[in-house]
């Protein structure tokens, strides 16, 4: 093989990973579309981060690849380096200001130093409105960047206790829910207390995570076994379960401008089904919302997914929760 | 040992007598002793790759019959049960990590070219340095035979998170786990093993300073020698550190699950019927000392690669290293940040998120020293004169492929772009760019550089290049798309990959994934055979075969006896003298250069 053919190879390789990416929105090899307020910012970062990247991916690979061709040597070792080597063309002009070698390393410190903590400082607001427990237990949601917009005042609270190899999740009463959306004032403090204290009445589901759109969440998550990690990839949540904690996460799916809604009542499997796009009100991939654990948990990890119901109003919420809150006590009794 | 007879004896020439078993298999001589690390970390290469390759079998036909091994699993219709799965990718990473890339870089790399390339007739602490080799074999014995024990060989993931790999019967119920089958007695030997490895890398790390510091030839001062020493040093000093906090977890991990104390373990934890009594312990604890370990150990695998590509770059390009200085203090700046950003790997794990914010921070600084590094190599090419034999494709498509993994690494340490991609394929991408397509390349790119120096033949060249031809290609076919799949949100360390909404669209790629590696896999056959086949009849190779500057080379004999030199060189100058001289195109460290030495000659 020729000597500058090693360019090429390098430049076609290179090249192929560059298109391969570029094209992946464009083929479907891309995240998710995003339901929930906050998806918005992360992929926003995501985007910001791919472009400087790529920017760079790009000087860098074609500078590498440019000096490949332009100083290939005839591989004789013993040739000796011409004094006059000259600037490739194009950076003829450059010439002059590249002379001084400490210049220059002090240029590329600098710049990618002042971008680099770009990247690092855009990062931190997002974060903390996703994940800081003093943005997100407030009293008034509406200090809160990504529930303020619903104008709720309380979160809806869900209790997920993860376990080899599925989720439990823990609603409260009918009864108890009613109160609280009546009552938000008189009861914060049952509220508040709803993820560490278990009550008789509440209401037990394996599996099926229901929310409505356009209402915060706040999920407390533990585990009684291993560590697993709960995981919503198309509200872009992720948290681990650790075995004698109550971690607590929040998040909103997307209101009736954005539509998340993605379950229906089925009056002949006579449950709610997900996976239905709003619009068409059919069978949609797009609309399964999994919850598929990401932290390695045993032999049955891969098929430890649960599934988000998004409904579309919080009336659609409390007629399945009543549905299930009989469903429970008919196998349970009363309590 | 009585052939000692006085300290002058020992010097230099006073081995004739040795036996066989002494000088090829309990040898003190430290390029043999590297020679004995390159061998098994070969071996473990080609386990770890076989491992590797049922799991990317397992990814793209998940419903397929395993070839080959299908017979030992007929009560499961030939396919591989998940537990087994879960044993196939935990012992790639830990085979490949503990047994491969480290013993390759710091084992093989570091014991042939530190006394070399300083000058010195051979380690501060021959006998340690022996010991340092042989400590592995207890390893070697434990991880080969965790493989045939009941549960099979660990299963819980190379970072081996409790309780899942922690949890332990009570006392007297023996040593399975109720979590899961291979974190029983498979857990307890890959444990075991990791201690003997870690011992075995203390030792190695406390001798390659104290060589270091202790033995360079006269005239070698600190800043003239060659990069690889450099990175030899700080590696040895991250090792150095963070060695003892991963050994503690081990021990820990050790004790919580044969004599049942709960430095991992809380209260309530329960696993189906089964009720673990004790408590008090935290699983973030272990995070925490695992990752204070192996973050660094990342820095552990590939800071010595930099360090050999960028002495391979500038002996190719003819030219001086570009930013000397500056290289040396952006391997100390990997080095030092490496310390204080282990947090990265925990942003979901339930540690506190205000912490994740000051990890972060860290984090995306360490890409400034990685870019640096990347613009010096590509100063060093600027106006050289690329002779581009196979060492040299091996290093250019090092300085190529790092640039991904390293950019691809700032995408995870930020935190919340970190929530989605966090435990998915992305992260898979970017290590296996990170440690296969950079690690491995500069380690090919060491083999083929050195193999003169310890066999005293050449491999063949053609040969070399088309290995690295297809290496290339293949490579990035296997891991590339990676990227995409993890995207598209597809989960590390499932075996099935339909079983999820999201996850089934990937399954196109999976297939171009496993079929390319499956190439990539066979394709190292050509590495193979070109290594023993010159090992044997490749042709002799002269002193200085690539008319190098730095000192191993400055040797008496192709390959030098223990001791190396034959009198001690005296350097006048740093590593780098190349294409500055007008006719004269190099100037070895041994040479005054006739007073005409050019400025970067320090």
């Amino acid at each position: 093989m020729g000597n500058k053919a090693w360019s090429i190879v390098f430049g076609v390789v290179m090249l192929a990973c560059f298109v391969g990416f570029a094209i992946s929105p464009f083929v479907g090899w891309w995240r998710p579309e995003g339901r929930s307020t906050h998806s918005d910012d992360v992929d926003f970062l995501f985007d910001v981060i791919l472009y400087i990247t790529a920017f760079f991916f790009v000087l860098t690979e074609a500078i590498l690849v440019a000096f490949m061709w332009k100083y290939a040597g005839t591989g004789d070792m013993k040739h000796p380096v011409s004094e006059k080597a000259e600037f490739p063309g194009m950076m003829k002009p450059l010439a002059n200001l590249l002379h001084d070698q400490h210049r220059v390393e002090l240029a590329w410190t600098f710049i990618p130093a002042v971008i680099l903590l770009y990247i690092a400082f855009a990062q931190v607001e997002t974060w903390a409105n996703i994940k800081y427990a003093s943005r997100n237990q407030v009293e008034d949601l509406s200090k809160n960047p990504y529930a303020a917009a619903t104008g709720k005042a309380l979160h809806h609270q869900i209790a997920v206790s993860a376990r080899q190899f599925e989720w439990r999740m823990r609603y409260p009463s009918s009864a108890r829910l009613k109160k609280w959306l009546a009552e938000p004032g008189e009861s914060k403090s049952d509220h508040r207390s709803f993820g560490k204290v278990p009550q008789a009445d509440d209401v037990l589901v394996v599996n099926e995570l229901h929310v409505w759109q356009g209402y915060p969440v706040n999920v407390h998550l533990s585990t009684r076994d291993v560590i697993h990690s709960f995981n919503l990839p198309n509200f872009r949540v992720k948290q681990d379960a650790l075995p004698g904690k109550l971690i607590p996460l929040w998040f909103t799916p997307k209101g009736s401008k954005d539509k998340s809604h993605n379950c229906v009542w089925d009056q002949t499997k006579n449950r709610y089904v997900d996976g239905i796009n709003p619009d068409t009100g059919k069978h949609d991939p797009a609309f399964i919302y999994d919850i598929p654990c990401a932290e390695l948990c045993g032999w049955g990890h891969y098929r430890m997914i649960g599934r988000v119901f998004v409904h579309k109003d919080q009336a659609q919420f409390q007629d399945w929760l009543a549905k299930a809150e009989s469903y429970h006590r008919q196998r349970t009794g009363d309590r | 040992m009585d052939s000692h007879a006085s300290p002058s004896a020992t010097h230099a020439h006073a081995h004739p007598e040795l036996s066989f078993i002494r000088k090829y298999i309990f040898s003190e001589d430290h390029k043999i002793i590297g020679i004995q690390f390159l061998f098994t970390s070969i071996i473990f290469l080609g386990l770890g790759g076989i491992l590797a390759l049922l799991v990317r079998i397992q990814l793209a036909w998940p419903h397929a019959e395993i070839p080959i091994i299908s017979g030992y699993f007929a009560d499961n219709g030939g396919r591989i049960p998940e537990s087994f799965y879960n044993m196939l990718f935990t012992m790639h990473a830990s085979v490949m990590i503990f047994f491969v890339i480290i013993p390759f870089l710091t084992g093989a790399f570091g014991n042939f070219t530190i006394p070399l390339m300083i000058g010195a007739p051979d380690m501060a602490f021959p006998k340690l340095n022996m010991m340092s080799y042989w400590v592995l074999w207890p390893a070697f014995v434990l991880i080969s035979f965790s493989f045939f024990v009941d549960g099979g060989a660990a299963s819980s993931g190379w970072t081996a998170y409790p309780t899942l790999a922690s949890l332990g019967m009570p006392a007297g119920q023996g040593f399975h786990s109720p979590a899961a089958p291979g974190s029983g007695h498979g857990q307890i030997l890959w444990l075991l093993a990791l201690l003997c490895v870690g011992v075995g890398s203390m030792m190695g790390s406390v001798n390659y300073i104290t060589t270091i510091i202790n033995m360079r030839a006269p005239g070698m001062t600190l800043y003239r020698m060659p990069m690889t020493i450099w990175a030899m040093f700080i590696t040895a000093i991250l090792q150095a550190f963070a060695l003892p906090v991963l050994t503690v977890a081990l021990f820990f991990q050790v004790l919580d699950k044969t004599l049942g104390t709960t430095f991992f373990l809380p209260d309530m934890v329960t696993i189906g019927n089964y009720g673990v009594d004790a408590g008090g312990g935290q699983p973030l604890l272990w995070q925490h000392l695992f990752w204070f370990y192996s973050h660094p150990a990342v820095y552990i695998m590939i800071l010595p690669a930099m360090g050999m590509v960028s002495d391979i770059i500038a002996t190719f390009s003819r030219r001086p290293l570009f930013g000397y200085r500056a290289m040396i203090y952006s391997i100390a700046g990997i080095a030092g940040l490496g310390f204080i950003v282990w947090g990265h790997h925990m942003f979901q794990s339930g540690m506190d998120p205000r912490l994740g914010t000051g990890f972060m921070i860290a984090t995306i600084m360490i890409a400034l020293p990685s870019a640096v590094k990347v613009f010096n190599w590509l100063g060093t090419i600027f106006r050289g004169n690329l002779q581009f034999t196979t060492p040299m494709l091996f290093a250019l498509g090092f300085v190529s492929l790092f640039i991904i993994g390293g950019l691809s690494g700032i995408f995870m340490a930020a935190t919340p772009v970190d929530i989605y991609i966090h435990d998915t394929y992305f992260i898979v991408a970017h290590i296996h760019y990170v440690l296969f397509a950079s690690s491995l390349f500069g380690i090919f790119a060491g083999i083929y550089y050195w193999f003169p120096k310890m066999f005293g033949r050449m491999m063949n060249d053609n040969v070399g290049k088309v290995h690295f031809f297809l290496t290339f290609i293949f490579g990035n076919c296997t891991f590339f798309p990676m990227h995409m799949v993890g995207v598209m949100g597809l989960r590390r360390r499932i075996p099935d990959i339909t079983a999820g909404a999201l996850e089934t669209n990937t399954l196109g790629l999976n297939e171009f994934m496993s079929v390319s590696a499956l190439i990539l896999g066979t394709v190292q056959f050509i590495f193979l055979a070109n290594f023993f086949y010159s090992l044997f009849f490749g042709p002799r190779a002269t002193r200085n075969p690539w008319n190098s500057n730095t000192l191993e080379w400055m040797t008496g004999d192709p390959v030098p006896g223990h001791g190396n030199f034959d009198q001690v060189p005296n350097v006048f100058h740093g590593p780098y003298v190349y294409g500055e001289m007008g006719e004269k195109d190099s100037c070895p460290q041994t040479e005054k250069g006739d007073g005409v030495l050019p400025l970067s000659s320090h």
